[in-house]
């Protein structure tokens, strides 16, 4: 362990606390099990209201929420250059030796692998979502990516599935691309500690209601199987532009006393609203890995969900109901799933549940990336502009300009403010967490 | 987990139960991609069918300039009210024989409520003729031309070439918000050039005979190509030449440019839509966002 070298990583993107979901609890246990390794982890995104400035989370993690304001979905405006002063400073200030950067539509996560790139960082870029290849929205991401992956020294998908579009996308080579799932904090998702009685079977469904994740596939399926089973009730968390809908269909079949709608629930409830049920529905359209899946199973709940994107890698067979989004098989998969629940103990299903994911795992398996992009030859910046110059005919061009613009803004910082002349971060050691890191294999990471 | 007790562990597309023992994360298998889809709902495009269908736009095309032409005789007075509401009514009554012969929709009630909707909008537009005879008098007659020149290359630009933007009643589909606003920019284009003739009559019979072309011929022409595709191409073709024979009439340099627009809608355009078909290139995967196989009905 000692003798092991230490990283200072740089996590970037538009996506993190206060905000919750996939990606920002990905970043959140990455780095603090990255902690427990003994690396520095420092993480950078944009300001959330007046959360703007320097803050530390739980063990020392250093957070720059940077004054821009997000344009369009959490993320900032593109300005190319714009960032690069500011991000320098962060880079020489921290002595940062890798930059992480997180989730194609985060702007900020490309602006900050652009300018690592040109400072000659390593660069590392995890992809969380999977995009189409037909309408105008995602033609325009796919070449964003191809510019960030076309330079990037190594990428990290969350699925095989989320591995094959992103190599699709960007065509970047294959075994460029590492494949580590995200995980579930198994303290924290505990199943109840009394089995539920079977008389009734809760069905329960957490997502934000909206189309991708299949609100309407719900309105189809939940009347068939309130009226084929007669001991099922539904609860339904979360909120959005579909939940008229499903309140409509709750009207319309006379359910109100069998599907409980309980509007958002905060992502600390999550566990005890999970633990109220024996089955977890999830009816997502499109889905790269899942977390809400894991936590579920996590809780002791069997899973039924539609076999979309990275789905059917998730959990193994006889933990999950896998069933086409159709709403006839989706109503049979839930039945399925009902006749197996006698045979299904929560407290086994979480056990093995902490076996299958652990965030300590995530955190090892990246380091050993991060070990090889810092292997990775330097190359010289004609080199890379012939990588850029291979993304197309038009692109290519653009992008060389672009990176050669950056680069000549990079030489024109370091006249004005040389690297020596910026201040360097010291770093803070908690003093309860030196003891901490020998015992890092039995101790999981708690968001606080 | 049983993956330690078997020696030679093969490698499976799975997430679950941290790193596959001597597979590195990286490891690409012999399964990489192998449920991409290529080109699966590509279809080849013949470019006979191409050509024959390019026939509805130059169809449409040649049903606008008809419509310009009339507005140019109707500027210069050469046709008069008389002939222009004798025009009106054969166009009316034409239509309607065409839809009861090809609609076969001779419901009395339907049809006594087309004629009392038609009623009210005629009486309607002769109330408004007025209003329209002044609309744009403090304007120059060329802005008006400039404009109503834009207005119609916007309205062919966004016009529904493969259905109609009014439909039959029932009808399921609603109409797109391009489509909207088509109709919308050549019925504007209709009042701007009636508001520069000289009488309140002369008003009322253009708006009416504009209106009747641009929001019923579409439809009209639909009904009959639904009903014989033959029928409908010798119309189309009677409508082009008619039209070509009117522009040779009222200038040569005019004819050269509208058959050369014919002549490159109608062959050149088709030709290179099939020869870029190869740059079609389709991917589909378990990537894609599943597709609902309902109608959501809001």
């Amino acid at each position: 362990m000692s003798e092991k070298k230490r990283y200072r990583i740089l996590m970037v993107s538009d996506f993190f606390y206060p905000n919750f979901g996939g990606v920002e609890s990905h970043i959140y246990y990455l780095s603090q099990c990255l902690l427990k390794l003994g690396h520095k982890v420092v993480v950078l995104t944009h300001s959330y209201g007046n959360r703007s400035g320097v803050r530390y989370m739980t063990n020392g993690l250093k957070v720059y929420y940077v004054p821009w304001k997000p344009l369009f979905m959490q993320s900032v405006l593109p300005t190319f250059s714009g960032t690069l002063p500011i991000m320098r400073t962060i880079l020489v200030r921290e002595k940062i030796s890798l930059v992480h950067g997180h989730q194609a539509f985060s702007t900020l996560c490309h602006e900050a692998l652009m300018h690592a790139r040109t400072m000659g960082y390593k660069v590392v870029f995890t992809d969380h979502s999977l995009y189409g290849f037909a309408d105008v929205g995602s033609i325009h991401m796919n070449k964003v990516l191809q510019f960030t992956l076309a330079d990037a020294t190594k990428a990290i998908c969350v699925s095989h599935t989320s591995k094959e579009n992103t190599v699709l996308r960007s065509g970047i080579p294959a075994e460029k691309v590492y494949v580590i799932p995200n995980a579930v904090d198994t303290a924290m998702f505990k199943p109840a500690p009394e089995r539920l009685s079977s008389d009734q079977i809760v069905i329960v469904v957490i997502s934000r209601l909206v189309y991708r994740k299949g609100a309407d596939l719900l309105v189809e399926v939940i009347p068939e199987v309130c009226r084929l089973h007669p001991n099922v009730r539904f609860i339904i968390g979360g909120d959005g532009p579909k939940r008229v809908r499903l309140e409509e269909m709750r009207e319309k079949h006379s359910l109100q006393d069998r599907v409980e709608m309980l509007g958002a629930v905060p992502h600390a409830q999550v566990r005890s609203v999970l633990i109220s049920g024996h089955i977890f529905l999830n009816s997502s359209l499109t889905e790269a890995f899942c977390i809400a899946i894991l936590e579920a199973a996590s809780c002791g709940l069997l899973t039924v969900s539609t076999r979309v994107g990275g789905v059917p890698e998730v959990l193994p067979d006889d933990m999950i109901v896998l069933a086409e989004p159709d709403p006839g098989v989706m109503v049979q998969a839930v039945g399925k799933a009902i006749t197996m629940l006698p045979n299904i103990d929560p407290q086994v299903m979480h056990l093995r549940m902490k076996k299958l994911y652990s965030w300590h795992d995530v955190a090892k398996r990246t380091e050993r990336v991060y070990e090889r992009a810092l292997t990775c030859a330097d190359q010289s910046l004609l080199e890379r502009l012939s990588r850029y110059l291979a993304c197309g005919a038009w692109a290519g061009k653009l992008f060389c300009l672009v990176m050669i613009i950056n680069y000549l803004f990079w030489c024109l910082l370091k006249l004005w403010q040389p690297d020596e002349e910026i201040e360097e971060a010291p770093d803070v050691q908690l003093s309860h967490q030196r003891g901490e890191i020998s015992e890092f294999a039995t101790e999981n990471g708690n968001m606080k | 987990m049983d993956k330690d007790s078997s020696p030679a562990w093969k490698w499976r597309k799975l997430a679950y139960g941290g790193m596959q023992p001597g597979f590195d994360d990286n490891y690409t298998g012999d399964s990489f991609l192998e449920d991409m889809v290529t080109n699966a709902n590509v279809v080849k495009r013949d470019l006979c069918k191409v050509i024959l269908d390019s026939v509805s736009i130059s169809q449409y095309l040649c049903t606008v300039i008809l419509v310009v032409l009339v507005w140019t005789y109707t500027l210069a007075s050469t046709i008069s009210f008389k002939s222009l509401l004798l025009l009106d009514i054969t166009l009316l009554i034409s239509g309607f024989i065409v839809l009861f012969l090809t609609a076969r929709m001779i419901s009395l009630k339907l049809f006594a409520q087309y004629i009392l909707n038609i009623l009210y909008f005629i009486i309607g537009l002769y109330a408004l003729s007025p209003i329209y005879h002044t609309l744009t008098r403090s304007i120059s007659s060329d802005s008006i031309w400039a404009l109503t020149t834009m207005l119609i290359v916007l309205h062919l630009f966004l016009h529904d070439y493969t259905g109609c933007t009014v439909k039959a009643p029932g009808s399921l589909t609603n109409p797109t918000i391009s489509s909207n606003i088509s109709l919308n920019t050549s019925i504007i284009a209709s009042v701007l050039i009636a508001s520069q003739l000289q009488s309140r009559q002369l008003v009322f019979a253009i708006v009416l005979f504009s209106l009747q072309v641009f929001l019923f011929a579409p439809f009209v022409a639909f009904c009959i190509k639904k009903y014989s595709f033959w029928l409908y191409l010798w119309l189309s073709l009677g409508v082009v030449g008619l039209t070509l024979a009117l522009v040779y009439r009222l200038q040569g340099f005019l004819f050269v440019i509208l058959l050369g627009l014919l002549v490159f809608i109608t062959f050149i355009c088709p030709y290179w839509l099939t020869r870029i078909q190869k740059y079609k290139f389709e991917i589909n995967g378990p990537w894609d966002e599943a597709k609902l196989c309902f109608d959501i009905t809001e």
